[in-house]
């Protein structure tokens, strides 16, 4: 368990959604410096809506985002990067018609210096991009596009990464590859925001949890616990 | 009109076409008459290009498509006309054009971008509306612009004050192909556009953010690229060869309110064809659909009952058979 020592992200108190149609509902939950904290919940319950709305995609309706003791709300996503957030969406997450060279450019495209190096060291990181430098991103596995589509957000060096669902429609073993570099990014220094389907697993690499249902906070607690938590098993692990 | 104004061959090739009854269709002295059509093809295809680069920039990043695009042409030219008149054709000249008319062309292309890029702030990203919306929008932008013109300069047909040229005389005696260096310098200049496009496109941080934010504009936006200054630069760029094409369009033909706007169809055709918000797919589809335009003589040359005035119909019915084939478009990577 890492040392808990000040929070990052404070989300109090937000009210979100889309058009007219309200996803999230007074939700507040917080993520501490060097944490993995997990979302859990059934779909629809706005997991990914709290990831949108403290990225600035989504505008909240009321309450604020808090980022280091700024206040962040509403902000544009393209300030939110330079302050030392990144992100990673659920689905189309890496950009299909350039190659994956310029993938790694465009999420370094706010760095002032440095580029070349950090995309050297994520070639030397995640082997499979090394090979297919020059390749077109939509001609990338499944498997292949995740780990570029975090490789695009490693290329600031974030504070703070908010994954959206790392292992949507990935093959079992390569959903272990995901965590594995999702835990590998945490230990050097990078908090983590993570939505998951798949609970369990999502859990078993985090420290803390929260259990998401309707827009709100239903269960929060160290991961641990919310795994052994016999109503949250019954309700939203299945089983 | 569209007919008249669009399939009015050059002076250098109504010379041509003169001879053309004498002769055999098929036999090896039709040779020289079809490479003349090629070129005349070659000189209407780099106007249609440089619109249908706007026109497929606009779609792929500001996501609609624009109806106002003809008309951003026809401002460009008249700028340029402004600008011939008060700067003169004294002086050297390149390309049997005075330098004066290489200012005129850089006023097109300054004042198109800047129309444009003031509609995008004023009218587009205020409305804040759907594809569909700006789409109708769009329409409504094409007839201010060509009001204010038709007020200003009024309907008349009117022309750039250089020297009608005939074709370079060495040319034509090595290989028949009567071309003028007026439209050498259009096909020149075009060329240099085009490819100055391809450099930014592809080698610079710009031509990059311009791409990833095409391709997927929520990503961008994550990724930290500033995306509503891609879009200006955008405009600038897409609207400033939609000058540069009106000027060269009244150049090759004459300038009139309309003249942008009756190309529209046109060039709409080449993008279409070319795949729809793919750059590259509209220089290739306005080479296809200015050659077809510019081939469509050889019909009657053959003995068939089409007329060269039927050149945009032929245009359109090959863009449906090839979008038949193959829905996206020639370079059309489908919709995402």
């Amino acid at each position: 368990m890492v040392a808990v020592t000040d929070t990052v992200l404070d989300v109090d108190s937000v009210d979100s959604g889309y058009g007219d149609v309200q996803v999230l509902d007074d939700l507040s939950m917080r993520l501490e410096s060097e944490e993995i904290v997990c979302l859990i919940g059934p779909n629809g319950a706005g997991k990914s809506t709290v990831l949108k709305t403290v990225f600035g995609l989504l505008t909240p309706w009321k309450g604020s985002v808090t980022f280091r003791g700024e206040d962040i709300t509403g902000a544009e996503p393209a300030d939110l990067v330079r302050s030392g957030m990144g992100y990673v969406p659920q689905i189309e997450n890496v950009f299909g018609s350039m190659t994956v060279d310029e993938n790694l450019r465009m999420g370094g495209v706010s760095r002032e210096s440095g580029l070349a190096e950090t995309i050297d060291r994520l070639y030397d990181r995640f082997d499979i991009l090394d090979d297919k430098r020059s390749a077109k991103a939509s001609t990338l596995s499944g498997g292949q596009r995740q780990v570029l589509a975090f490789a695009r957000a490693l290329m600031t060096e974030p504070d703070v990464l908010l994954i959206d669902e790392p292992s949507a429609g990935l093959a079992p073993s390569i959903v272990d590859d995901v965590f594995d570099n999702v835990q590998t990014v945490n230990d050097l220094g990078t908090a983590i925001m993570m939505v998951e389907q798949n609970a369990v697993e999502g859990l078993s690499i985090a420290d803390r949890g929260y259990v998401l249902d309707q827009g709100t906070v239903r269960f929060e607690d160290d991961a641990d616990a919310l795994l052994d938590n016999p109503e949250v098993g019954q309700l939203y692990l299945g089983g | 009109m569209l007919a008249t104004l669009v399939a009015q061959p050059s002076g250098g090739v109504v010379a041509g076409a003169a001879l053309a009854p004498g002769l055999a269709v098929g036999g090896l002295d039709y040779v020289p008459q079809l490479l003349n059509y090629f070129v005349n093809g070659l000189v209407f295809s780099a106007i249609i290009v440089l619109g249908g680069i706007g026109l497929s920039l606009v779609y792929s990043i500001a996501d609609f498509a624009n109806f106002a695009h003809g008309d951003t042409m026809t401002v460009g030219a008249y700028a340029g006309l402004v600008t011939l008149g008060a700067v003169g054709t004294a002086g050297p000249q390149l390309l049997a054009l005075p330098l004066g008319f290489y200012a005129a062309l850089l006023a097109g292309i300054a004042a198109a971008a800047v129309v444009a890029v003031a509609t995008h702030y004023f009218i587009y990203r205020p409305l804040d509306t759907d594809s569909i919306g700006l789409l109708i929008t769009s329409i409504g932008v094409a007839f201010v612009y060509r009001a204010v013109v038709q007020l200003q300069f009024g309907t008349d047909f009117t022309e750039y004050d250089v020297a009608v040229l005939r074709p370079v005389p060495w040319i034509e005696a090595a290989t028949g192909i009567t071309i003028t260096e007026h439209e050498l310098a259009i096909v020149l200049v075009a060329a240099v556009l085009v490819a100055a496009l391809h450099v930014v496109l592809q080698y610079t941080t710009l031509g990059r953010t311009m791409r990833a934010t095409a391709d997927n504009e929520d990503l961008a936006k994550v990724s930290g690229i500033r995306t509503e200054r891609v879009i200006t630069s955008m405009w600038v760029i897409g609207a400033g060869l939609a000058g540069a094409g009106g000027v060269f369009l009244g150049l090759y033909n004459q300038l009139g309110p309309r003249m942008g706007f009756d190309l529209l169809l046109v060039i709409f055709a080449a993008v279409i064809l070319g795949g729809i918000g793919s750059v590259y797919g509209a220089m290739l589809g306005g080479v296809v659909i200015g050659m077809v335009n510019r081939l469509t003589p050889v019909l009657s040359d053959v003995g068939l009952p089409i007329e060269p005035a039927y050149a945009n119909a032929i245009a359109f019915v090959i863009m449906v058979f090839v979008l038949l084939v193959r829905p996206t478009g020639i370079a059309g990577e489908g919709v995402s």
